[in-house]
């Protein structure tokens, strides 16, 4: 009992750190401090936190390899070059400029994941359209929200659908199935919503002489760093197909395009290494062992009983509940904890039988969408400020947070009905 | 008398046929464009504010990062979106200087970065202007004509807190 409530407030206590950020403490080291009083209490036996932890070698490889692809995709220009393309194709009109967005950010979503769209694309983007001397935030917010919103596109669009298919089994055929129709709702919804929202602003048009030209530094790397890109999407498509691990894809793309990039000298080692997030692996680390401490006592299989006694008999509320309490608490603390507790509360409440094999996308279609509720990082650091009165909340915030409130209930809402249907 | 022009990222050329109908011939104009780094921050703010999965320190709301504190953006990104707003700036200014020459004035040239609104003012008191010309509004033709949504918020600023004259210019 006294063990329970020590490892559940740690528990706490780490989410809170992550949601509030006392003394501005980056999360990494808050999930690590977690961590290790998991492992110093014992709550977590240091074998087997290793074992946990070696069970997520994908996970880590995954997310290495993507940073690697991106970052070297970046150096080659393929973003600036898209970005361009957009402009040409577009032709002078602001409104299919955002319908080019919406489409190279929905691509590139689903091959290279929601991170290389919302950091990588959205300057690429933010550059063209001021030089076009539009207005940018349609076209920022419209790379950062369709980010999320395609990233359940396919199970490498989002590093979570990683996270939640190694811990509960899935391939890309149920994947698809489930996942498919309420991915392309969202994105639909997601770009009508805007030209709607966005029309004032998207009534003057551009010069087509204003656009920049968009050659890349290198020709044959920008080739080959294409070729690449192209043979590692098919890859991951065969690999999620045959349920092989996706790391082995993107370290192995990665590998190719660090040779290519030696060959044709165009390696920036230290644009590499500041463009991969080293925090990441030490966050994600520090959560795999905190969850992993609430898990061997007992907890997470109270919350997924928790779940199935809510949902009681209806399907549809197990979806409707599960989907939105997913989106909720990555919204509100992070989407990694939420996940990793989705996953270890699904289970132990099994998931053999078809009623919960949908829980588990209901999971990853909550935690996908779930950030783009606010921008400020969080719900509860908007609330945090909000009642602290700090002046200087930033008027886009604000637009942030209402467009998101607008559209995501929503596409909770349908896309749940959706999976539901789907069971 | 000394008359500053308030020159957006368009319209610019309109703005400046509209003073010259106005107020006449024989005065100083300058010509100022501020490159907003309203957006810029914006774009700091989600890039770098707590992306879900990569745990970087958020810079304090409302003021630009600190130095340090987590990795700058790629500096190609940086430089190419520094030399866009450079040359936005610079396209919107020659816009409005070309309309100015051709009714025979000559005109002062000012560039700056910042908040807009502020600067606009500070710079009206620092050069010693008599009047400031600005547009109601930066907006399409969407925006209302009239009413409070039709004065924009850099205008609003400016006329509460000019200290000179303000010629609010309305969208033809």
């Amino acid at each position: 009992m006294a063990r329970t409530l020590l490892g559940a407030s740690i528990f706490g206590a780490t989410l809170l750190a992550i949601m509030v950020r006392p003394y501005r403490i980056p999360e990494a080291v808050a999930a690590a401090l977690g961590a290790v009083a998991m492992l110093a209490t014992g709550i977590v036996p240091i074998a087997d936190g290793a074992r946990v932890l070696g069970r997520q070698l994908n996970v880590y490889g995954f997310f290495l390899g993507l940073m690697t692809i991106s970052a070297i995709a970046d150096q080659a220009g393929i973003f600036t070059a898209l970005a361009g393309g957009a402009g040409r194709w577009a032709k002078g009109s602001s409104r299919r400029l955002l319908v080019a967005t919406f489409a190279i950010g929905t691509v590139i979503t689903a091959f290279l994941s929601n991170d290389a769209t919302a950091l990588i694309l959205t300057p690429a983007v933010f550059a063209l359209v001021t030089r076009l001397r539009l207005p940018v935030l349609p076209y920022m917010f419209a790379c950062t929200f369709i980010a999320d919103t395609a990233s359940f596109l396919l199970p490498v669009s989002n590093p979570i659908n990683i996270l939640i298919l190694d811990g509960l089994g899935g391939g890309l055929e149920t994947f698809l199935r489930f996942l498919l129709l309420p991915a392309l709702l969202c994105i639909g919804l997601n770009l009508g919503a805007f030209l709607f929202l966005f029309r004032a602003d998207l009534r003057q048009g551009y010069q087509l002489a204003d656009l920049p030209s968009t050659e890349p530094p290198h020709i044959p790397f920008f080739r080959a760093t294409l070729t690449v890109l192209a043979i590692t999407a098919v890859a991951f498509v065969l690999a999620t197909s045959l349920e092989a691990p996706v790391a082995i894809v993107a370290l192995g793309g990665a590998g190719l395009l660090l040779v290519a990039a030696v060959v044709y000298g165009q390696l920036r080692w230290e644009r590499l290494r500041r463009e991969i997030s080293w925090s990441l692996f030490v966050f994600i680390t520090g959560m795999f062992l905190v969850v992993r401490g609430v898990e061997n006592l007992g907890l997470t299989r109270e919350f997924g009983s928790g779940l199935v006694a809510l949902a009681g008999q209806s399907p549809l509320r197990a979806s409707l509940l599960t989907a939105i309490g997913s989106a909720l608490g990555a919204n509100l603390i992070n989407n990694v904890p939420m996940a990793l507790v989705m996953v270890s509360a699904l289970r132990s409440i099994g998931t053999t039988s078809s009623s919960h094999e949908g829980l588990i996308y209901a999971a990853m279609y909550g935690c996908d969408l779930g950030p783009n509720l606010t921008t400020v990082g969080s719900l509860a650091t908007m609330l945090w400020l909000l009642i602290l009165r700090r002046k200087g909340l930033e008027v886009s915030s604000v637009q942030y947070f209402k467009l998101g409130i607008a559209l995501v209930p929503v596409m909770l809402l349908l896309g749940s009905v959706l999976l539901w249907l789907r069971w | 008398m000394k008359i500053l022009c308030a020159i957006g990222i368009r319209g610019g050329s309109q703005l400046v046929q509209r003073v010259l109908e106005v107020t006449g011939p024989a005065h100083e104009l300058h010509l100022l464009h501020v490159i907003d780094v309203g957006p810029r921050h914006t774009l700091e703010h989600l890039l770098h504010g707590p992306r879900h999965r990569s745990p970087a320190p958020p810079p304090p709301l409302g003021q630009p990062p600190p130095p340090g504190r987590h990795p700058p953006p790629p500096p190609e990104h940086e430089r190419r979106i520094s030399e866009a707003e450079e040359s936005s700036a610079a396209a919107a200014l020659e816009e409005a200087r070309l309309e100015a020459e051709r009714a025979g004035f000559r005109c002062h040239l000012h560039s700056a970065s910042g908040r807009p609104e502020q600067l606009v003012v500070a710079t009206a008191e620092q050069l010693g202007c008599q009047l400031i010309v600005i547009r109601a509004s930066e907006g399409g033709e969407g925006t209302p004509r009239l009413g409070p949504a039709s004065v924009g918020h850099t205008a609003r600023f400016v006329l509460d807190h000019a200290p000179c004259d303000v010629l609010l210019v309305r969208a033809q």
